[in-house]
């Protein structure tokens, strides 16, 4: 099968396989309406795999968070994964920069695959994977520093850009680059206009909207090549919402963004393809957007869009 | 839209490869630190001498050994690293606090040498030394950083084993620097440089085992941290092991059981009595008995009280704020400065002598703002939805106090005072000064036979109450200050074990208690 | 009845619920509580009265009107705490007036002749100094050292390692200071003359490590909460870019927890400041300064070991200057008590914002 990895080196490991075999013949056998797992999983894309996921299960404890999650997720396209609360969308995205390690309780089994290479492998490097896949938090997190500072931090603490006083004895100071890229990534994060002259002031001056972006922005700042939101806007008022979505349109030219939103307009408004992830940690349908909001496959995605359950 | 001018490296492989040469080659001086703590701290400890073998090696040559393996490791892994046999990804400086750090050590050596060894002067030996520090530093600075790590570690630790295997540093050798009243002994300082060398040379082999850079810094600091972690349990169970030890044998000497229900225990049942040959702390157990009983009933209704109206009745504002500032003063208030108001307050009037009862208000007013503070956190720690859902029913505030909120933060309460107790039942500069008249009793206070009623006021006078008495923390301060330990090791040493005995206890229960609880409100 | 029985401040509190006849009950009972207090304040033979009138007037509250008795006497317990504090100062300023008066300034600080007994002169000089130098050596033990245990509890360590260091750290702090003191006094100061050629028993070197070790406990437990108290998703925003744990320590939660930090080192100081018994029995108790001053392995006493060794045969100018001491110590202690409380207290209005 795939390749394993528990977060808590669970002793129970073995048994764990067991299980999620059962369950999956269980879906499978078991659900007799149409929704079975190929009519989704042959669904086409337009561009190449960015990130795959083969037959994923969480379990905080022993409970199941995600069973059985099997999707391709494709490059350069925004990716919305929408379900109702507890459905385990949030762990999922966790799942693809493995920031769920930090969760004691909880432990991952099955493959994700970023451009074909494994990222539950053995002697991963966690910090490579989070810069290739970054993320934003559903509430702005900036760290109590200057604006510029945000944005810098990551390059910094990758040792891109030096500035202080071992920089200049090495001549190696990077100020230069250091303005650059943060007005890249400001102007990137569309927060350009609003802050280039107060770029020394304190993060947490900001208003929430431009806290988020700033956020994004940082993110940016480590060139990563997915970007994984999580309710990026559900903390944020209406106009603050509609910057961070046109914004997430725009990045999806030349980032991979999956986006989990409870919100389904949004969903619908800003994304390319939509995953419905329905209680109990099931993928129940992954396909274009305008099929999943006009002609789902299954009846419960159809309910579940109509506003009938959820 | 943008350049992507760090495009180029997000391409970096995901899995690390490990190299197998540079994983042996840094566990080894990881290996040989703990080596070098164990076979070093026992000979600083007086257990092993220098001269005496370990597995057949004079201990001297074990030590300098290691410090020869430990440096040569790491200046294998430095030539390794630098010619690319070994896969490494440094940055490009260790930076400027290691160059600091390896550069004051270099300062400190130079300048001891030159101005200790040879007797140059100042001005000769400080811009020698600065020099030197200054290169050390520079180098390191401008070096990469597997270089910057591991070659000073390395370096470090073969000039201090080719100082001792060379004759530079001998168990005779001895040194009195100018205006301390000390001296540095060979015997004392080889086993303790050989530690500090080993330290520095894991700590750089930890960084070296993940490659350097920031994974290998976060490995060198947790090291570090771990170690400290470690050795602070290790301070811990010497301690109780060396008391255990040195008195449970002398505690428990003599006693006798049986026949039927007689049971009869010297050390811990007989006083102190030099004409009946007793040696027992019987009379100290019985009066820490009463303080500590003394302070729960001064301290308990009130801290708890007190937490109960600041939590459920009172405001925050000015007066919840007064009072912050008073709890936590009297908290930090040294028990000395507790035994001098004692002695000025209530030792006046309380028969102009000292007295249990002065001790147990003291101890009390020690007590009270651990009572408190802990009773606060655990009263605040209540869900609300108890007190919404209790006041709905409408139930009055009181009657949900009562019912509800107390009986939720009781765990959290007696946690605090089972933890309190511990603090106070070793507590002896109150004790000293206002209760303690002769450490060593021969008998202990009759409390409950003592009680008297008399026709004037106050009614009831207990004599037991009104007079000095002994507790266990002062026997054991009565026990060196009399010479009674002079004479007698075993006894301080049989006391002290009960006394960590009796505290240690109410800690383990307290803690255990707090574990418990907190486990089955997470289940 | 309902909740409006909030009250804000004490004055409220005599009359919270006027007009329905238990005011009566809590005048009486404060009334005669402040009666007994002042009677054992003046006249000690009389206060039983006052104390078996409270305790009527208590018992009756408690039958007729249980709730605003039992209010009442909460408030009193609250009272009470202040009071006692309150009593501590009057009591030691009182007594050490006179010492202040007769010694002035050279009670600070006076070259020579620090304490004589014949000449009735009584200069703290040496025990202060013996005071802040065993303060700082024992700073240097137990703020490093206890800010990394506290790092390791609520960062680094895996869960198992974590239930074995916290409660090691606690019961560390349980160890008696006499026990700390009887090994120091018969295994360490030994120690120290055989192996380090020290001519007297007892030195600051000593009495700073092993102090040292005693106020870790506060600064580990006191930074912890400090540590533990920075925000999951803020450290998570660090990680999320691929920062490492340390890196995010560093740069993140360390910054972030800075002033609780350094709250607790302060709480900690104070802890060495006001450490008796260890320094009483190690230290040789001479009332005279290190030569040179800074020879930490001299002998000399500090403002607790002088209290502690003295005050059994001390009268008079003598005493006094003692109770001097004890003010000294006090309010040291108090001021750092409270700069850690106000430190605190703006984390909290910070932490209670954005974080």
């Amino acid at each position: 099968m795939s390749n394993t990895q528990n977060a808590s080196h669970d002793p129970a490991e073995s048994n764990r396989d067991d299980r999620s075999a059962d369950a999956v013949t269980q879906t499978t056998a078991g659900e007799s309406q149409e929704e079975t797992q190929t009519e989704w999983t042959d669904y086409e894309f337009r561009g190449e795999p960015k990130l795959s996921v083969d037959d994923l299960d969480v379990y905080y404890g022993d409970e199941r968070a995600l069973q059985g999650i099997t999707m391709d997720i494709p490059e350069n396209s925004v990716t919305a994964l929408i379900g109702p609360s507890g459905c385990g969308k949030s762990t999922f995205l966790r799942c693809l920069n493995r920031m769920n390690d930090r969760i004691k309780s909880a432990s991952v089994d099955g493959s994700v695959e970023l451009e074909g290479e494994e990222i539950y492998q053995d002697g991963l490097d966690l910090v490579t994977l989070r810069k290739r896949v970054g993320m934003v938090f559903q509430s702005p997190n900036p760290f109590p520093k200057t604006i510029r500072d945000n944005i810098s931090y990551g390059p910094r603490k990758h040792g891109d850009i030096e500035t202080g006083l071992l920089a200049r004895l090495l001549g190696d100071d990077s100020g230069e680059r250091e303005e650059k890229l943060v007005e890249r990534c400001l102007k990137q994060a569309a927060l350009w206009e609003e802050v280039s002259d107060r770029l020394d002031d304190n993060a947490l001056g900001l208003s929430g909207g431009q806290q988020q972006r700033l956020c994004i922005a940082r993110c940016l700042a480590v060139d990563p090549e997915v970007i994984l939101m999580d309710e990026p806007a559900s903390a944020l008022d209406p106009i603050a919402t509609a910057k961070i979505e046109d914004l997430i349109e725009e990045l999806a030219e030349e980032y991979t963004v999956v986006v989990v939103t409870h919100n389904m307009q949004q969903a619908a408004r800003i994304s390319d393809q939509t995953a419905v992830f329905l209680t109990g940690g099931e993928l129940v349908e992954f396909d274009d957007t305008d099929k999943i909001f006009e002609n789902p496959e299954s009846q419960r995605v159809e309910d579940y869009v109509t506003g009938k359950f959820g | 839209m943008s350049e992507r001018t760090l495009r180029n490296q997000s391409r970096d492989p995901l899995a690390v490869e490990y190299s197998a040469a540079l994983a042996g080659l840094s566990v080894v001086p990881i290996a040989t630190f703990f080596a070098a703590f164990v076979v070093g701290g026992l000979t600083l400890a007086g257990q092993r001498s220098l001269g005496s073998t370990i597995l057949g090696i004079e201990i001297e040559t074990v030590l300098t050994a290691l410090l020869f393996v430990a440096g040569g490791c790491l200046l294998a892994i430095s030539v390794g690293s630098r010619y690319g046999v070994i896969e490494t990804t440094p940055d490009r400086s260790a930076g400027l606090g290691v160059a600091s750090g390896f550069g004051f050590v270099a300062f400190s050596g130079i300048g001891l040498a030159m101005s200790q060894t040879f007797g140059l002067g100042r001005l000769v030996w400080a811009p020698l030394a600065l020099i030197g520090g200054l290169t050390v530093a520079g180098a390191i600075v401008f070096a990469r950083e597997d270089l910057g790590v591991t070659v000073p570690a390395g370096l470090f630790s073969v000039a201090i084993g080719s100082l001792v295997l060379f004759d530079g540093l001998t168990p005779a050798w001895a040194w009195s620097p100018a205006g301390f009243g000390v001296t540095f002994n060979g015997t004392v300082l080889i086993p303790l440089l050989t530690i500090v060398a080993g330290l520095v040379t894991a700590w750089a082999a930890a960084n070296a085992f993940e490659g350097f850079g920031a994974a290998g810094r976060q490995a060198g600091a947790f090291f570090l941290i771990g170690a400290n972690a470690t050795l602070i349990l290790l301070v811990l169970l010497l301690l109780i092991a060396f008391i255990v030890k040195n008195g449970f044998w002398y505690a428990v000497d003599g006693i006798e059981i049986g026949p039927g229900l007689n049971f009869h225990w010297p050390f811990v049942m007989d006083g102190y009595d030099v004409v009946l040959n007793q040696k027992g702390i019987y009379p100290a157990i019985i009066g820490t008995f009463w303080l500590v009983v003394g302070a729960l009933v001064m301290a308990v209704p009130i801290g708890v009280g007190a937490a109960v109206f600041l939590t459920e009745y009172a405001e925050e504002g000015r007066f919840t704020s007064v009072i912050d500032i008073a709890t936590n003063g009297l908290w930090s208030t040294p028990s000395v400065v507790f035994g001098l108001f004692g002695y000025a307050f209530l030792v006046p009037r309380l028969g102009n002598n000292t007295s249990l009862l002065a001790g147990m208000i003291v101890l009390g007013f020690m007590l009270l703002p651990l009572v408190l503070i802990t009773s606060r956190e655990a009263i605040k720690s209540v869900p609300d939805e108890y007190r919404d859902a209790s006041a709905a029913l409408g139930v009055s505030k009181w009657e949900t106090i009562k019912d509800v909120t107390i009986p939720s933060a009781m765990p959290g309460i007696v946690t605090g005072i089972i933890i309190g107790i511990g603090r106070i039942a070793g507590e002896t500069a109150p004790i000293l000064i206002v209760t303690a008249d002769n450490p060593q009793r021969s008998s202990a206070p009759a409390i409950m036979g003592s009680f008297e009623l008399t026709t004037s006021p106050p009614f009831i006078v207990n004599e037991a109450l009104l007079s000095g008495s002994s507790a266990l923390p002062y026997q054991l301060y009565g026990a060196i200050t009399t010479g009674v330990v002079g004479d007698d090791p075993g006894y301080g040493w049989a006391t002290a074990f009960v006394l960590l005995l009796v505290v240690l206890s109410f800690y383990v229960i307290g803690i255990t208690t707090r574990i418990y609880f907190r486990k089955k409100l997470q289940a | 009845m309902s909740n409006s029985l909030r009250t804000s401040d004490s004055s409220d509190i005599e009359n919270p619920t006027a007009g329905d006849g238990r005011s009566p009950v809590l005048v009486a009972g404060g009334a005669t509580l402040a009666g007994a207090l002042l009677s054992f304040l003046f006249v000690p033979g009389v206060t039983v009265f006052f104390v078996l009138a409270f305790l009527g007037v208590a018992v009756y509250g408690w039958f007729v009107h249980q709730e605003a008795t039992a209010k009442g006497l909460m408030f009193l317990a609250t009272i009470s705490t202040a009071l006692v504090l309150v009593l501590i100062t009057a009591y030691l300023f009182l007594r050490s007036f006179p010492a202040f008066e007769q010694m002035g300034l050279e009670i600070l600080y006076t070259n020579g002749d620090y304490w004589s007994r014949g000449d009735d002169r009584y200069s703290l000089y040496p025990a202060i100094w013996g005071t802040v130098l065993t303060t700082i050596l024992a700073t240097l033990v137990a703020a490093p050292l206890g800010v990394a245990s506290a790092i390791f509890i609520s960062e680094i360590a895996p869960s198992w390692a974590h239930e074995i260091v916290k409660p090691a750290v606690e019961t560390l702090a349980g160890i008696p200071s006499i026990v700390y003191g009887f090994i120091g006094f018969t295994i360490i100061n030994g120690y120290m003359m055989d192996n380090f050629g020290l001519t007297s028993s007892g030195s600051i070197v000593v009495v700073g490590v092993v102090v040292g070790l005693m106020a870790l406990p506060t600064v580990a437990s006191v930074a912890e909460d400090a540590i533990s108290s920075v925000p999951d998703h803020m450290k998570d925003g660090a990680v999320a870019i691929g920062a490492t744990e340390w890196q995010t320590i560093k740069s993140v939660t360390l910054p972030a927890s800075f002033s609780g930090i350094s709250a607790a080192v302060l709480l900690g100081v104070g802890r060495a400041v006001g450490e008796t018994m260890a320094a009483t029995v190690i230290l040789g108790n001479v009332m005279q300064l290190p030569e040179p001053l800074y020879n930490v392995f001299g002998n000399t006493v500090t403002l607790t070991s002088l209290i502690a060794s003295q005050y059994g045969n001390a009268h008079g100018l003598h005493m006094q200057a003692l109770f001097a001491a004890g003010v000294i110590l006090f309010l040291t202690v108090m001021a750092l008590s409270i700069t850690a409380q106000l430190i605190e207290a703006r984390v909290k209005q910070n932490l209670g914002g954005e974080l």
